[in-house]
Parts: structure tokens; sequence; C-alpha cells
């Protein structure tokens, strides 16, 4: 499928927040009530559409926990929009957010949009951090601000697609220079002339393969 | 761009392919046709034919900027429960974050998408935090472990011809790796034991579906059931 624009995510925030539920729930529809630990980085990938336009994102799931944090930190580079994950339950994730946003600011692009995500608003009876406060969290710091649940999908669309908003009227008032590799867009295969479209890694039966165009 | 010769251990793998492709006397694509009719439908099992692999051509599409340079040894699996029953395609690589290395540090998975079954990429993890074993020599099975207890099972596929060859590959590998990581030079997980007994983890071994497998295992293999996956 064609796109205009290619953006690339990241979400980071600590251990056990919910990044890799949020994924899910955007990706899948669906929610994981094991927490399994991410190593590494995690991709998904979805087409949405803002403004008429279709747009895909690239999302990197980082891992939250300490002993990752070195590695993942190093695939921060590049991206056009960060959700950046507390635990509205757990007020040591919410205290961490200062060492977070320091680290992706200083490893990413400084036009990154970043979208600052209170988790887990279904837990109401157990929460431990008020939603003022992390509303003048992100005012603070210049971010957006949600409250989300990964579980009941409650404002997960909005999340993915409101930092695609902002990213997209940053393009059109021409802050981001969407030819930069550094700023995390890329300009979808039919969109662009100048730039030559890489071999597809789609399977094709063998009969398709002079034709240079992929099945995506 | 990273030499071939780089991964000693797996320079000459493409080079075998293809020597392979010529030399049974049928020239060209009549015979890489003929390879992937043995493979049933499946698409992913015809690009070990020709060139670079799936994921390499993948992180080569211009998508993923940071990962575009890796030289990246992979093949195609499916995965299987440890009784051996199979559950969905899965492609494994592994690459070098830097050139400097002399081995490799990380390991790649991707999977066919549930929209139209174009690979995608699904994760990128360091080695130092996997374990690969050889699970089953006889049925060129690997064991994929992460150091949080997850682990799963891989059975080569791929042309017969090419495939001894090619698990060859995946075994000096393994012997490199462990012998790095100073886990004792003998990568199987069978003749040796439970490899668990060694690490004296009191993590549950558990069975790692990906991203629960056994549910998306349909979803997987029936492209309509979701809308989202628009690669
Ligand atoms: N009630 C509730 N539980 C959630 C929600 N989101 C995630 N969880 C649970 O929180 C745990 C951790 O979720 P993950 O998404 O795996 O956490 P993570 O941030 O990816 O953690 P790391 O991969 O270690 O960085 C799991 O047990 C989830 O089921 C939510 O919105 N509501
Ligand atoms: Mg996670």
């Amino acid at each position: 499928m064609t796109y205009a624009y290619l953006f690339k995510y990241i979400i980071i925030g600590d251990t056990g927040v919910g990044k890799s539920c949020l994924l899910l729930q955007f990706t899948d529809k669906r929610f994981q009530p094991v927490h399994d630990l991410t190593i590494g980085v995690e991709f998904g990938a979805r087409m949405v559409n803002i403004d008429g336009k279709q747009i895909k994102l690239q999302i990197w799931d980082t891992a939250g926990q300490e002993s990752f944090r070195s590695i993942t930190r190093s695939y921060y580079r590049g991206a056009a929009g960060a959700l950046l994950v507390y635990d509205i339950t757990r007020r040591e994730t919410f205290n961490h957010l200062t060492s977070w946003l320091e680290d992706a600011r200083q490893h990413s692009s400084s036009n990154m949009v970043i979208m600052l995500i209170g988790n887990k608003s279904d837990l109401e009876s157990r929460r431990d951090v008020r939603r003022e406060e992390g509303e003048a969290f992100a005012r603070e710091h210049g971010l957006i601000f949600m409250e989300t649940s990964a579980k009941t999908a409650c404002n997960v669309e909005e999340a993915f697609i409101n930092t695609a908003k902002e990213i997209y009227r940053k393009i059109q008032q021409g802050l981001f220079d969407v030819h930069n590799e550094a700023n995390g867009i890329k300009i979808g295969p039919q969109q662009s002339i100048s730039t030559p479209v890489g071999p597809s890694a789609c399977p094709r039966s063998p009969r398709d393969t002079g034709s240079d165009s992929g099945c995506c | 761009m990273v030499p071939a010769l780089f991964f000693p251990w797996c320079s000459s793998l493409r080079a075998h392919q293809r020597a392979g492709r010529c030399g049974d006397g049928r020239h060209g694509p009549k015979s890489a046709l003929r390879a992937v009719r043995e493979m049933g439908s499946s698409g992913l099992a015809a690009c070990a034919l020709e060139g670079p692999g799936w994921l390499q051509r993948h992180l080569l599409s211009g998508e993923f900027d940071q990962l575009r340079n890796f030289t990246v040894f992979e093949s195609n699996f499916v995965q299987v429960t440890r009784f051996g029953e199979v559950a969905n395609k899965v492609t494994m690589g592994v690459a070098a974050s830097s050139p400097a290395l002399e081995l490799p540090d990380l390991l790649l998975l991707a999977g066919p998408t549930k929209e139209n079954g174009c690979l995608q990429l699904l994760g990128l993890f360091p080695l130092q935090f996997v374990q690969l074993y050889i699970h089953d020599e006889s049925r060129q099975q690997l064991k994929v472990k992460f150091c949080t207890g997850r682990a799963f099972y891989l059975q080569l596929q791929g042309p017969a011809e090419t495939r001894d060859l090619e698990f060859g590959k995946w075994v000096r590998l393994l012997y490199h790796l462990h012998f790095q990581a100073g886990q004792g030079a003998v990568p199987f997980t069978q003749e040796w034991g439970d490899e668990d007994e060694e690490t004296g983890g009191d993590q549950e071994d558990r069975e790692w579906d990906w991203r629960d497998q056994l549910q998306d295992r349909e979803a997987r293999l029936d492209p309509q059931t979701s809308e989202l996956w628009g690669l």
C-alpha cells in the first residue's frame, strides 16, 4: 500500500508502564495482560489518515528496563515522534520522566514531537499521579498530554494519531525538513520523484521479478 | 557497506546457493521456479535463491535508515512447538551494529504481515540478552531463548539441496557465539540436558509464542482479519 509519508515513532518510559501494550492495542486492537519484558526493540506499523493523506507510522517500542536502556537509546535517532509513557498508579514512573526526556532530547532531533502519556487510566482507584500533574509537566516541557488505557483502548488511537497530526502540522508549516532523514520522516514511494525506490522485500511470484515496483 | 567477508562463517552462503542452482543442469529461473513450487506457495522461500535475503532487502527498502547498512545473515524458519507442531513463518537473522565487530551482536526477527504477507521486521534484540541453541539437529531446529525466560523453537526452511549447508552455517555461528559468551563451547540443548539447570535461574523456561502466537496464528494466516497492517 502506498503512503504519502512515513513517520518514525519511538515509545519510551519506565519498565511496566504499558508501552508494548499501547502498541499492541494500536496495531492489533487487543490487550496483553502478562508483562513480557521487552529486550531491545519491538516494531509495529500502521497506516493512519491525516487530512486525507495516508501516513504510515513505523513504531519502535523500546525496552524500559535500566539494563537494556543504554542499548535502546541509540535507536532514538531519527524519530519524528515519541510517546513518553508513565503509569498513573506508580509515582516513581512519573518522577523518572525528566531523565527520559533528557535522554530523548539528547539522542534525537530537536523537532521531535513528544506526546506525554499517563497510562492505565482504567485503574482510577489506584491512581497515584493526578491528571493535573501530568498536564503541568507537559506544559512546562512543551509536550502534548493524554491519559490512556491500553486495557480499555481509551485514547490509544488518539494518542498515536494526535502525535501524527502535530508532526503533519509541523511539516506544513515548514518546520520539518522532510528531505533530512534525521527528522524521522520519509516521503512515500509514490510521492517521491527523485528518490529511487529500494528493492522490495515482498514475496512475489517468479513471474513478477521483472517489475520494479513492490507489492506493498 | 560491510564487506561480506566480515562474517567469515557466512560469507559463501549465497554463492553456494547459486552454485547449487546452476550445477543441477537446469539453469536460472526455471529451477528457481521449481524450487519455489516445491516449497508450496511460500513466497518467503523464494528469496533464498536470489541475492540478499528478504530481511536484508526489507532493511534496504529505505524505511529503516539506521539499519540499512547492516549485513544480515538470515534464514527462513517456521516456528514449531516443543513437540514439533508448526505455527508460523519467521525470518531470523543476525547482524553486527558496527563493522568493527568480529561477531554479530544483534538478532533480528521478521515475519509476514497479516494483511498481505509482506515481510515485516518484528524485533531487534541485543544478542547479549539472547541465547541460541541447536535444539534438534536432525530436524534442523534451533531454540531461541531470551534472558527474560521466553523461549521458542524454529525449524529451518528452504530447498533440500541447500538446507544442510545453511543449517551448518548456523551451527558454526552458534559455536562462535557460545564460545564468545563463555557459555561453554557446545550450543546444544538436548545432549547436554536442559540448559536451564546450568544457568540455575528461577525464571520459568516458558514456551513463548511470538506475541501470543496461538491467537496470532489464525490472524496471520487470514489476511482479511485486520485492515490495519497496511504495509
Ligand atoms: N490495568 C491496566 N494494565 C495495563 C495497562 N497497560 C499495560 N498494563 C499492564 O502492565 C504490564 C506491563 O505492560 P507492558 O506493555 O508489557 O510494559 P512495558 O512498558 O512495555 O514494559 P518494558 O517492556 O519492560 O519496558 C502488563 O502486565 C500489562 O498487562 C493499562 O492500560 N491498564
Ligand atoms: Mg515492552
